[in-house]
């Protein structure tokens, strides 16, 4: 019998990647040298069909630029950029006919860092190119953010015009939003969860690597949006119709963008879902998932019955821009409301998009670092399923006062509040495992329990949006912007923390400094109170949201709110240096530095390059500490690095 | 769990409400209430207020004490007893959020019920909002029109809502009622402004370039001015 790495390690020899080719042929060898080429070709194509269609049916202007930026730029160049860089490459030679290399593993590992910038199925390679790039993404929005307080420090306008602080605002939220946190997760689901099951790799490698290469493509659309005439796109990240429809040029680089986007997510979400389904390992029963698991599997299922719905909303919007159909054009039969519940049947849903796996992440962190069992693992897993099920009943508590169906709203406030009860039980269970635990009060397990606090706070700001009285009142003020960022930063950004921190060893091999680690909490933890407690305030007082300009009374609370969130920024750079130096020079990390009890800890760090040697056999719970002689999984890897074994 | 804990439990629990409730007492959260919808609305704020404070309370004192208390001492590689659950326990988190948030619930509908209702008599003003200024006009006096909107004080009013090109809304933080206005559609809003004077009205919902200067002023004037003013010609 041969071990999977040893089969693997055959197949790398026979099949390796070709080295690539010199001269000119290197032009045709997939990478980001061919699709530098391929994109403005297939630009030029895409062009080319608008204009040929145009002059075919009499059109005029032929040469209308609108169309061929949407059709040449937005869609078939990126399509170029992916073909270029050899996203396709395995399926086009399937389909047509040329031969393949069915156990190709030679997209597998990354050697040096040019392996990162190439298409790479390695779920690990991925899950850091994921990462990656979402915090280049998170940079961009946070100095969006940091333009956007600069100009409310003093009421009266400042630094932009109006349209311009509007485009701020909008892409600020886009990015954040659909380049950052949701790929974020993403992207330590990839490297984590394929582990954590004892799998070899994800369940679909090359869409694996499909799904993220579409991430730049959308972040680059969205950002590249202020360099068009008109500007950014500025009807917020929501962009309601009609107002969008009658947007600059820039609103069509958002209704893409999502696009992009909303594509990767979906793929990756399928992935996740067959992943978990099929590819656990023997004695990974359901009910022996750890909770990370559990979170990506509801996640992925609230992405994949979500998402088309706001490609939808966008594919609405443009075409009621381009084709002139009227979908919320009222003079012709359209309905704008038809825009707002389409898009928040998405948009609510991806708020848990945005928490769930955040939940996930928190719960292995408290569990290894308290030493004890997750209170109450089977009403953690159920209540994350409650939630997928409740939050898709409860989208029209965005549209209180929409001017929807009156009748809407108190079914609506039921639900809505009813989820405060599986998101209860979660807290609850939480802190009943920390409770009377030996807590080890290292940087993950700060963020953690930073997580907990912040978000009980959001939570309870939900309720006053939950009752219909109060939110009418509150509703489109700086209230709901404090809310979100106590449930979006508090929450999902702090658990996005915890997990970079806690896997930051897994992942690199080495340690992070602990000390620069705590000083980051420390000073995000203080900035952020500091930055958006007070926005409540202002809001129940009477400041709308998505305003550039602001009555002179609330002119003291936004200076301290801008130099708080000046500060807040600045603790990203010592995030950033704590993770540049210690990728490079940190300490070696052991290979269970937290002495946890998942299977991605029961390998190296970084892991082998196929994960496990030999496929682990689980016999128990996760999250057994404390429980004499428990185990999760027997693995054999030292056994088969040691002894050569017969083939 | 030992006596003692039980009593710095509580005490952390009182520390932290206290402190809540000042963070809930001492800065004026809401505007002043000029409207009969508006007192109604503090009501339900105050009572979430409360039950929030409730809630705060126990989570931070449990939080307060586990992070204060539980840390391991730094040669202390051992597990803790496992403790996997409490049926009692989870079945008590469970119920009590749901009687608290039923009770929320309870209380909102019935204040939104009665915020829907116009009282006897209603006057109506018809709303305009196009990028970026208000007018209204009153059906019952002749289509008078203003830029300003003028109301009777004490007396229902029915305002409906007309969007001539995207979607606005229109909020009074004094009156507490928002109401957006959509294209083709026509939402009414209903308030009964009980104090005299003059207040600001805002625009709420991402309108375009000019959003955040979209403002209009209402009047809130007594019943025999309010006659005089609409009975007369011109603005």
């Amino acid at each position: 019998m041969t071990s999977i790495a040893e089969q693997h390690e055959v197949h790398a020899v026979q099949h390796g990647p070709p080295p690539p080719p010199r001269g000119w042929r290197r032009l045709l060898y997939p990478g980001l040298l061919r699709a530098a080429w391929m994109a403005p070709l297939f630009f030029g194509i895409g062009s080319g069909i608008v204009v040929l269609c145009r002059w075919w049916g009499s059109w005029h202007p032929i040469w209308f630029g609108e169309v061929i930026i949407l059709v040449g730029a937005l869609i078939a160049a990126p399509i170029g950029f992916l073909a270029g860089i050899g996203a396709f490459d395995y399926w086009v030679r399937y389909s047509i006919g040329a031969p393949t290399r069915p156990e190709d593993h030679s997209g597998h590992g990354a050697y040096s860092w040019r392996d990162y910038f190439r298409v790479n199925t390695d779920h690990k390679v991925i899950g850091i190119q994921y990462l990656t790039t979402t915090i280049f993404f998170f940079l961009a929005g946070g100095l969006l953010a940091m333009l956007v307080r600069a100009e409310l420090a003093k009421p009266g306008m400042q630094f932009f015009d109006n349209q311009t602080y509007n485009g701020l605002f909008s892409v600020h939220a886009s990015l954040m939003i659909f380049l950052f946190v949701i790929p974020a997760f993403a992207g330590i689901a990839n490297f984590v969860v394929p582990l954590m099951l004892g799998a070899p790799d994800m369940a679909f490698p090359r869409l694996n690597a499909l799904s993220y290469w579409l991430l730049p493509i959308a972040g680059i659309m969205m950002l590249s949006s202020f360099l068009v005439p008109g500007g950014a796109f500025a009807s917020g990240w929501t962009g309601y119709a009609p107002l969008s429809v009658h947007q600059p040029l820039g609103t069509i680089f958002f209704n893409m963008g999502v696009q992009w986007a909303g594509a990767s997510s979906i793929m990756t979400a399928l992935n996740f879902l067959v992943t978990i389904i099929t590819m656990r390992a023997p004695g990974m029963t359901f009910w022996r998932m750890p909770l990370l698991v559990w979170a990506n599997f509801t996640t992925s299922l609230l992405v994949v019955i979500a998402t088309p719905f706001i490609a939808g909303s966008q594919f609405f919007v443009m075409f009621d821009r381009i084709m002139h159909t009227h979908f919320f054009d009222t003079a012709a039969g359209g309905y704008p409301l038809g825009y707002q519940h389409i898009f928040w049947f998405y948009s609510h849903p991806a708020v848990y998009i945005m928490m769930l796996p955040g939940f996930g992440i928190a719960s292995e962190v408290i569990s290894a670092m308290s030493r004890k069992p997750i209170f109450g693992y089977r009403l953690m897993a159920l209540s994350l399923m409650a939630i997928l099920v409740l939050g898709f009943s409860v989208w029209a508590h965005h549209m209180f006062v929409s001017g929807m169906a009156p009748w809407l709203r108190v079914p609506m406030m039921i639900t809505t509040l009813m989820i405060a009860v599986p998101t209860g039980i979660k807290v609850f269970s939480w802190l009943a495992t920390i409770w009377e635990g030996k807590i080890n009060f290292s940087t993950p397990m700060l963020w953690a329990v930073g997580f907990i606090s912040m978000f009980v706070i959001g939570g309870l700001s939900g309720i006053y949006l939950g009752a219909v009285p109060i939110d009418i009142h509150v509703s489109d003020t700086y209230f709901v912007v404090a809310h979100i960022h106590y449930v979006l930063f508090g929450g999902s950004l702090f658990t996005i923390f915890a997990g970079i921190y806690y896997w930051f060893p897994k992942m690199t091999g080495r340690m992070y400094d602990e000390r620069l680690g705590k000083l980051h909490f420390w000073l995000t933890f203080v900035g952020f109170n500091l930055t958006f407690f007070p926005m409540h305030l202002i809001g129940t007082q009477g400041m709308p949201r998505r305003v550039s300009d602001y009555a002179p009374t609330f002119a003291h609370w936004n200076l301290f709110i801008s130099v708080a969130s000046f500060a807040l920024g600045a603790s990203t750079i010592v995030f950033l240096y704590n993770m540049v130096t210690s990728m490079r020079r940190g300490p070696v990390a052991e290979a269970n530095p937290w002495r946890s009890l998942t299977l991605e800890w029961q390998v190296s760090s970084p892991p082998p390059i196929f994960n496990f040697d030999e496929i682990p056999q689980v016999v128990g719970n996760p999250y057994e500490y404390g429980v004499p002689g428990a185990r999760h999984a027997v693995l054999n890897g030292d056994r088969a690095a040691t002894e050569v074994q017969p083939r | 769990m030992r006596r003692g804990s039980i009593v710095q439990l509580i005490v952390i629990g009182v520390l932290a409400g206290a402190v809540a409730s000042a963070v809930a007492l001492i800065p004026d959260w809401l505007p002043h209430s000029a409207s009969r919808e508006a007192g109604r609305i503090d009501f339900v704020f105050w009572f979430v207020t409360g039950i929030c404070i409730f809630v705060f309370s126990i989570v931070a004192a449990v939080s307060v004490m586990a992070v204060w208390k539980f840390r391991a001492k730094p040669d202390d590689d051992s597990d803790c007893p496992p403790i996997h659950g409490h049926t009692g326990l989870e079945i008590a988190w469970t119920a009590v959020p749901a009687l608290l948030v039923t009770a929320i619930a309870i209380v909102s509908a019935i204040v939104l019920a009665k915020d829907d209702a116009a009282g006897a008599n209603p006057l109506r003003v018809d709303v305009f909002a196009q990028q970026f200024f208000w007018s209204y006009s009153y059906p019952g006096y002749g289509n008078k029109r203003s830029d300003v909107l003028r109301l009777p004080v004490n007396r229902s009013v029915v305002l409906r809502m007309t969007a001539k090109d995207v979607i606005h809304s229109f909020w009074v933080p004094e009156f507490r009622q928002k109401q957006d206005l959509v294209p083709g559609i026509h939402p009414t809003l209903h308030i009964t402004p009980n104090k005299v004077g003059t207040y600001r009205l805002i625009c709420t919902e991402l309108c375009g370039l000019g959003h955040a200067l979209m403002r209009s002023r209402v009047i809130v004037m007594q019943p025999d001015a309010f006659e005089t003013w609409a009975r007369k010609k011109g603005p």
